[in-house]
């Protein structure tokens, strides 16, 4: 009873806190309701998701791009699908010197013993260096790699790197060129094409060249043979298909080893066949010829040409190694290669047109092919009446064993001059568009005239019998120090099989031959470099799909009459 | 009441299954596809090691090497011009056909005991026109033509035979063959008549064969070998064999002779 009786009438601030929690409890109400909605549908939205992954989703193991092999660099295949350029994953030992744990000096010790190319020593300061990672070995062999394995030792890293590797070796290597430590190409093809051949888009296709492997390898171990059988310093070799420009085979001695091009001597790294030019000498008469013969000086191969022993002009005296001392025909002049019928044949054309033929034929450019490395040609800077007469036999003009070969293409394919190519022609590759140098009719004319060179003149010994071997024959001093010396020759030959219907043109030089007891010392090109053309002919022709025929002959009823039959 | 008590746990169960049931079929999907994703693993990994192997095969039997092992042991080389064909014929040329010995020949052999004094007439009146005056020489020779060819036999060995005489003097035996045979199959076919009168007859025929005759008998020839052939066999004589035998001798050629035969003895 004693109790406080509560007060009839709420008091006025009890009354409002009444008030306030009511509405308190309203808010507290709307939003526990608005985080239960959001709580509600973020658990909506996952199990939503979840629910599609399970009904659409890949399971976790989803691999991708994998549905095709695509190698890390793109191969190159010779043009019937041999392949001349790989990529494999090969093994590469490194080292993390911070992550050694075992006893260093131990170590040297084993190493050393498993890769001598370092002493012990060597290997505990390699161990003890403060660098994070030294590559040891690349493209190391398997026994080595499990040798390296079963030391255990975690500062030693086994991996598979990407490795280009040539599988054919040394074959075509100029043409092939290498890469560097990196993977991309640093020289040949490897260069010219290191875009398409890494893009990944496109690597997945092999580069296509024109190179055919077996004509390769015949070329390359008939220079080789002679290079050796000769003691030449180097040689070149060119074979072009004239028709579409193609190069079927192309070689420069020393042999290069690709894999290995970062141990080769440079001198085996320049490629004679499209950066060393030389001046080739003889094998430019043809040319002079058909150019007199499309600028309407020599309208016949009888025309009578003066030759004496030896011909003084402008200060300077032209000799021949065969001198006629007579009046000779065009015909002799190029069966016996005489510079000074040949001289007074160029003077008659005259330096004008001489310099526009050679532009026509591309021999005062850079070689007109895919590969970087061209040299750039030498030709006379004036221009003199002297200059017309020596180039007229192949001096002082240097040009690559390549502007020889697609200048005696663009002679005998008709008359058309095409840039050479390295990619094979077929879809995808059309034949270069080209230009007409000389006319068809001096084209046809010139297939007797070259093809006598071989069956009487100087180039008897490049005869394959029944190819209808025609060419000629290049001997040409070698400048040193700005003279030319007596001893130091080029020697080339310079041909196109078969003659009456021309489609393969090849050139055959050796860089410094010596005289044999075989040559009788001789060291003109018609005892070293014409065998080996012959050689090379009759080997590879069969393979390029030229029937020897021994009842066929260009028509040399053009010449023969002309030339005045020795006692 | 029970049962409709039980309705919503029917439902709650029916879906369950039902999402169990679509879950199960994602779930088969999912574990076939990462099977197939496998094989497509297992084909790029087949298709890498194929490049390995293939490169390490290209990279033993690389050109150089094989050319070493020419150079060293095979010693090949490249065909010469000559050794290139145009073709079937030309290689059927250069085959010489080997010389068959026919097993008939000895047989017929022992059952041809020549006369020769009555075979000679027939030879050399073949043989005289090549060339006359040799019956002594041909003695021998005939014993040879006897040896070699016989009643029953082919007609090959025989055909070289008249091969042999082909100059032009020759062709006009085979015609006095033709005329020979003619008049023979004729006489025999009457009576076997003595050798003598034979050989009087093919003298007669040679010398009487006509320009026209030759024509007929090419013909002919063909419909009287086998008529011949049987008289023959009726015939022991050897007299009667030679004849026939110089029958197909001529037969082979008989078409194109024809028309030499009628230009030469014109003549």
């Amino acid at each position: 009873m004693n109790a406080p009786t509560p007060a009839l009438v709420a008091r006025p601030d009890r009354l409002r806190l009444v008030g306030q929690r009511r509405q308190i409890l309203a808010v507290m109400h709307q939003r526990l309701m608005f985080g239960l909605i959001v709580f509600a549908a973020v658990v909506t939205l996952i199990v939503g998701r979840l629910l599609f992954l399970a009904a659409f989703g890949d399971h976790a193991g989803r691999k991708q791009s994998l549905t095709s092999f695509v190698p890390p660099r793109g191969d190159i295949v010779d043009r019937d699908g041999h392949p001349l350029a790989r990529t494999i994953d090969a093994w590469t030992i490194g080292l993390h010197p911070a992550k050694v744990l075992g006893n260093k000096a131990e170590l040297a010790v084993r190493l050393a013993k498993l890769m001598p190319e370092r002493d012990e020593v060597q290997w505990l300061q390699l161990l003890r260096s403060n660098k994070r990672f030294i590559y040891l070995r690349r493209r190391a062999a398997p026994s080595l790699v499990q040798a390296i394995n079963a030391l255990g030792e975690p500062g030693l890293a086994l991996e598979r790197e990407p490795d280009r590797l040539y599988p054919q070796t040394d074959l075509a290597a100029h043409v092939l060129g290498f890469t560097d430590i990196d993977g991309h190409g640093a020289a040949g093809m490897e260069r010219a094409f290191d875009e398409r051949l890494s893009d990944p888009a496109t690597r997945g296709q092999p580069l296509v060249l024109s190179i055919n492997s077996r004509v390769q390898q015949a070329l390359e171990h008939e220079l080789l043979d002679a290079k050796t059988k000769f003691s030449a310093i180097g040689a070149a070799g060119v074979i072009l298909d004239i028709h579409t420009g193609e190069i079927m085979a192309m070689t420069s001695l020393p042999q290069l080893n690709p894999n290995i091009a970062g141990n080769m001597d440079p001198e085996a790294r320049f490629n004679r066949a499209t950066l060393g030019v030389w001046e080739l000498g003889s094998t430019f008469k043809p040319f002079t010829v058909a150019m007199a013969m499309d600028h309407g000086n020599v309208k016949s191969m009888g025309q009578i040409y003066n030759c004496p022993k030896q011909l003084k002009v402008y200060g300077r005296a032209i000799n021949d190694t065969h001198p006629f001392g007579r009046a000779c025909s065009v015909a002799e002049i190029m069966k016996e290669s005489s510079n000074i019928g040949t001289a007074q044949i160029a003077a008659e054309t005259g330096a004008a047109a001489q310099k526009q033929f050679l532009k026509l034929m591309g021999f005062l450019d850079p070689i007109e092919v895919e590969l970087k490395e061209k040299g750039r040609t030498l030709a006379p800077r004036d221009w003199s009446p002297l200059a017309t007469m020596t180039v007229g036999y192949g001096h002082g003009i240097a040009v690559t064993p390549l502007h020889l070969a697609n200048g005696y293409a663009t002679l005998f394919n008709g008359g058309i001059y095409r840039p050479t190519t390295l990619l094979k022609v077929g879809p995808g590759h059309a034949v270069a568009k080209g230009r007409r140098a000389f006319s068809e009719e001096t084209s046809y004319k010139m297939r007797s005239l070259l093809r006598l060179v071989v069956t009487h003149g100087t180039g008897k010994k490049a005869d394959a019998p029944g190819y209808r071997v025609g060419g000629k024959t290049g001997t040409a001093e070698k400048l040193i120090g700005g003279r030319y010396s007596k001893t130091v020759v080029v020697t080339s030959f310079a041909g196109v099989f078969p003659m009456d219907e021309p489609r393969y043109a090849m050139v055959v030089m050796l860089d410094e031959p010596k005289g044999t007891a075989e040559t009788f010392g001789f060291r003109t090109a018609g005892w070293n470099a014409a065998p080996t053309f012959g050689k090379v002919v009759s080997r590879i022709a069969p393979m390029l799909g030229v029937r020897p025929d021994m009842r066929r002959e260009p028509n040399m009823a053009e010449v023969l009459p002309y030339v005045r039959e020795e006692k | 009441m029970s049962a409709r008590g039980f309705a919503s746990v029917g439902w709650v169960a029916g879906v369950a299954a039902t999402a169990l049931g679509c879950y199960m079929v994602s779930l088969q999907v999912a574990s076939t596809r990462a099977s197939l994703e496998d094989v497509e693993t297992q084909i790029v990994v087949a298709q890498r090691d194929i490049r390995v192997l293939q490169t390490e095969i290209g990279t033993r039997g690389r050109l150089a090497q094989l050319e070493q092992w020419n150079v060293k042991v095979l010693a090949l080389s490249a065909p010469q011009a000559n050794q290139f064909l145009d073709g079937e014929f030309q290689l059927a040329t250069m085959v010489t056909p080997k010389k068959t010995v026919d097993p008939a020949a000895p047989v017929v052999l022992a059952s041809a005991p020549a006369p020769s004094p009555s075979a000679r007439p027939l030879l050399s009146s073949d043989a005289d026109v090549a060339n006359p005056a040799e019956p002594a020489g041909t003695d021998a020779k005939s014993m040879m033509h006897i040896a070699s060819f016989k009643r029953d036999l082919p007609a090959p060995e025989q055909r070289q035979m008249v091969v042999k005489p082909v100059p032009a003097p020759a062709k006009a035996a085979p015609a006095k063959a033709a005329a020979d045979a003619k008049s023979k199959a004729a006489d025999k076919k009457t009576a076997a008549r003595p050798p003598a009168a034979k050989t009087a007859d093919n003298k007669s025929a040679v010398s009487s064969a006509p320009s026209k005759s030759p024509a007929k008998p090419a013909a002919k020839k063909v419909v009287d070998k086998p008529i011949v052939v049987k008289t023959a066999a009726a015939d022991t004589s050897a007299k009667a064999a030679k004849p026939k035998t110089s029958q197909p001798k001529v037969d082979p050629l008989a078409p194109k002779p024809a028309k030499s035969r009628e230009a030469k003895p014109k003549q």
